[in-house]
């Protein structure tokens, strides 16, 4: 009953605060809404992409698109023949143009694409070099296969994790500048009051714990406020994304969602962190008792 | 009830209090005079810990308060009223809300905290002043209002640094007598002052400070250094 009256008391102590830092509350909420934005972002892609390279990078598959004329049972019973090679699946064009006319609107022209072998191996360690030795074949156009992409998408994470790492920490640098002079703000327009009460016995908790909770609101603002736009997001692009990932590599199917819920979390967190953690600094800094 | 031994503070190299020791009873009301620059605020400060002494022990009811943490500060003030010659009020509040504040932070129910606060400034006869703001107040009502807030939490010991200070003679008489009263009910007092004629009107005990040091220390006395004030 005394600690929820405390915390009842310390929470409108909170809004005041907010109500005395005027335009600068939104100054802090967008700038920390912009680094989570960024943050969850980066966060969200990369989550995507690992999910990606983990279910590419196992895939025992190479697809073999022919050359016009080739005969796919010849060339298949040849493949048959490599080691390690364990099923060779023919995909007839007119059954892979079937299938995309299902899923897609596409205009009716003459049927582009090739006849295609899907070429199933035994071993993970085999696929690299039995993908060397099906470039070799004449009757083969060019091939594809999961590992060489898993490869790339993964170097083009490595990137993105850096790059947005180094986003994130300078935004974050910079908010935790603004939340500091904010919060000192604050603590200047009431230092008498705090000395006050900081001579009239109120424990440290109860002077800080309104900028603190300042500083946590400024976070959930603005963690909800980057949720918002990083769902709207989603919401656009992950179509898009998916259609041309399935007709870049029809074979992997649909991609597995992992979700934006653990993103958001994480962004919660994250502002929430800044938030208080910078506001905690600074009282710390400033308030002396 | 507080007690210095052979306490040391300096500032800068130049000592604001040397060699000082002090016994104040439980209960008991005494004066802390001197000229000014004796050393009587740094004196106060030790008590409620704003400062620490650089050699020497202060106790208060048996606690050696320079061995408190940090955290352990807010403790020994809210067993100390503590009085101020600039009063110290929240501008934006009521003089209720002033007394109340502590209680409030204290999370004491607001049943409670109606009660204690109606009492305190009922002993300081302000109850007819509840809603009002501090700067509406003349001082010597503002200085009732402090000394309401400071003993709402019923503490053992009340220190007045120059409560006086500001006021007027008529009411900085009400206010020594209001503290007097208030030390009649049990409350360890100390006032430093640097106000002659109170002093000597009440003929209380007078410790009497010079250069940081104890020159005086008399049970029922009057102002020994009245030439040195202004
Ligand atoms: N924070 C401080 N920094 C430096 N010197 C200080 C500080 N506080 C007090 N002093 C010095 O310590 C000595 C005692 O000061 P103190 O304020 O205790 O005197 P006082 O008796 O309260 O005087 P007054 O009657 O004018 O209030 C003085 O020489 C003063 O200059
Ligand atoms: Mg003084």
């Amino acid at each position: 009953m005394r600690t929820l009256r405390i915390l009842w008391r310390i929470a409108r102590e909170t809004v005041i605060g907010l109500r005395r830092s005027g335009w600068s509350n939104w100054l802090v909420i967008s700038i920390l809404a912009i680094a989570l934005t960024i943050f969850g972002g980066v966060l969200q892609t990369t989550l995507t992409i690992k999910n990606v390279v983990s279910s590419w990078g196992s895939q025992l598959e190479i697809s073999a698109y022919l050359k016009e004329g080739q005969d796919p049972q010849t060339v298949a019973r040849t493949i048959s023949q490599i080691p390690d090679v364990q099923i060779v699946e023919i995909v007839p064009k007119e059954v892979a143009w079937a299938e995309m006319q299902s899923h897609y609107k596409v205009a009716a022209v003459n049927n582009p694409l090739p006849n295609t072998l899907h070429v199933r191996l035994s071993n993970p360690a085999a696929v690299e070099k039995t993908a060397e030795r099906l470039k070799t074949i004449g009757a083969i156009e060019h091939i594809r296969y999961p590992l060489k992409l898993a490869r790339n998408l993964n170097k083009f994470r490595q990137f993105l994790e850096i790059a947005g790492l180094v986003i994130t920490a300078s935004l974050s640098a910079a908010t935790l500048i603004v939340i500091g002079n904010t919060i000192h703000l604050v603590i200047q327009s009431k230092q008498r009051e705090i000395e006050i009460l900081s001579l009239t016995g109120v424990s440290p908790w109860y002077i800080k714990g309104p900028l603190i909770l300042q500083g946590a609101s400024y976070g959930t603002a603005a963690a909800t406020i980057a949720s918002s736009v990083l769902w709207v997001i989603h919401l656009y692009l992950d179509p898009y994304l998916h259609d041309q990932l399935l007709s870049f590599l029809p074979m992997t199917g649909v991609l597995a969602d992992n979700g934006l819920l653990p993103t958001f979390m994480v962004v919660l967190i994250l502002g929430v962190a800044v938030g208080a953690g910078g506001s905690a600094w600074t009282s710390g800094r400033y308030i002396k008792v | 009830m507080i007690r210095l031994q052979n306490v040391y503070k300096e500032y800068n190299g130049k000592p604001a209090l040397s060699d000082v020791n002090l016994h104040i009873g439980l209960g008991e009301f005494a004066f802390l005079t001197g000229p000014s620059g004796a050393g009587k605020s740094t004196l106060m400060r030790l008590l409620y810990r704003e400062e620490t002494p650089d050699r020497g022990v202060v106790t208060i009811g048996g606690i050696n308060i320079t061995r408190l943490s940090r955290g352990q500060v807010p403790l020994l003030r809210r067993r100390l009223g503590i009085v101020f010659q600039d009063f110290k009020l929240l501008s934006n509040q009521t003089v209720f809300d002033n007394v109340a504040y502590v209680l409030r932070a204290l999370g004491v129910d607001e049943l409670d905290v109606r009660r204690r606060v109606a009492s305190a400034l009922a002993i300081v006869s302000l109850e007819d002043k509840v809603s009002a703001f501090p700067e509406t107040l003349s001082g010597g009502e503002q200085q009732r209002v402090g000394i309401a807030r400071a003993i709402v939490n019923g503490p053992p010991v009340l220190l007045a640094d120059e409560p006086t200070g500001n006021l007027d003679p008529q009411s900085s008489l009400e206010i020594v007598q209001l503290l007097e009263r208030i030390s009649e009910r049990g409350t360890t007092v100390l006032i430093s002052t640097h106000d002659v004629p109170i002093v000597n009107a009440l003929r209380r005990r007078v410790i009497t400070l010079k250069n940081g040091q104890v020159m005086g220390d008399v049970d029922s006395g009057v102002y020994e250094y009245e030439a040195a004030v202004r």
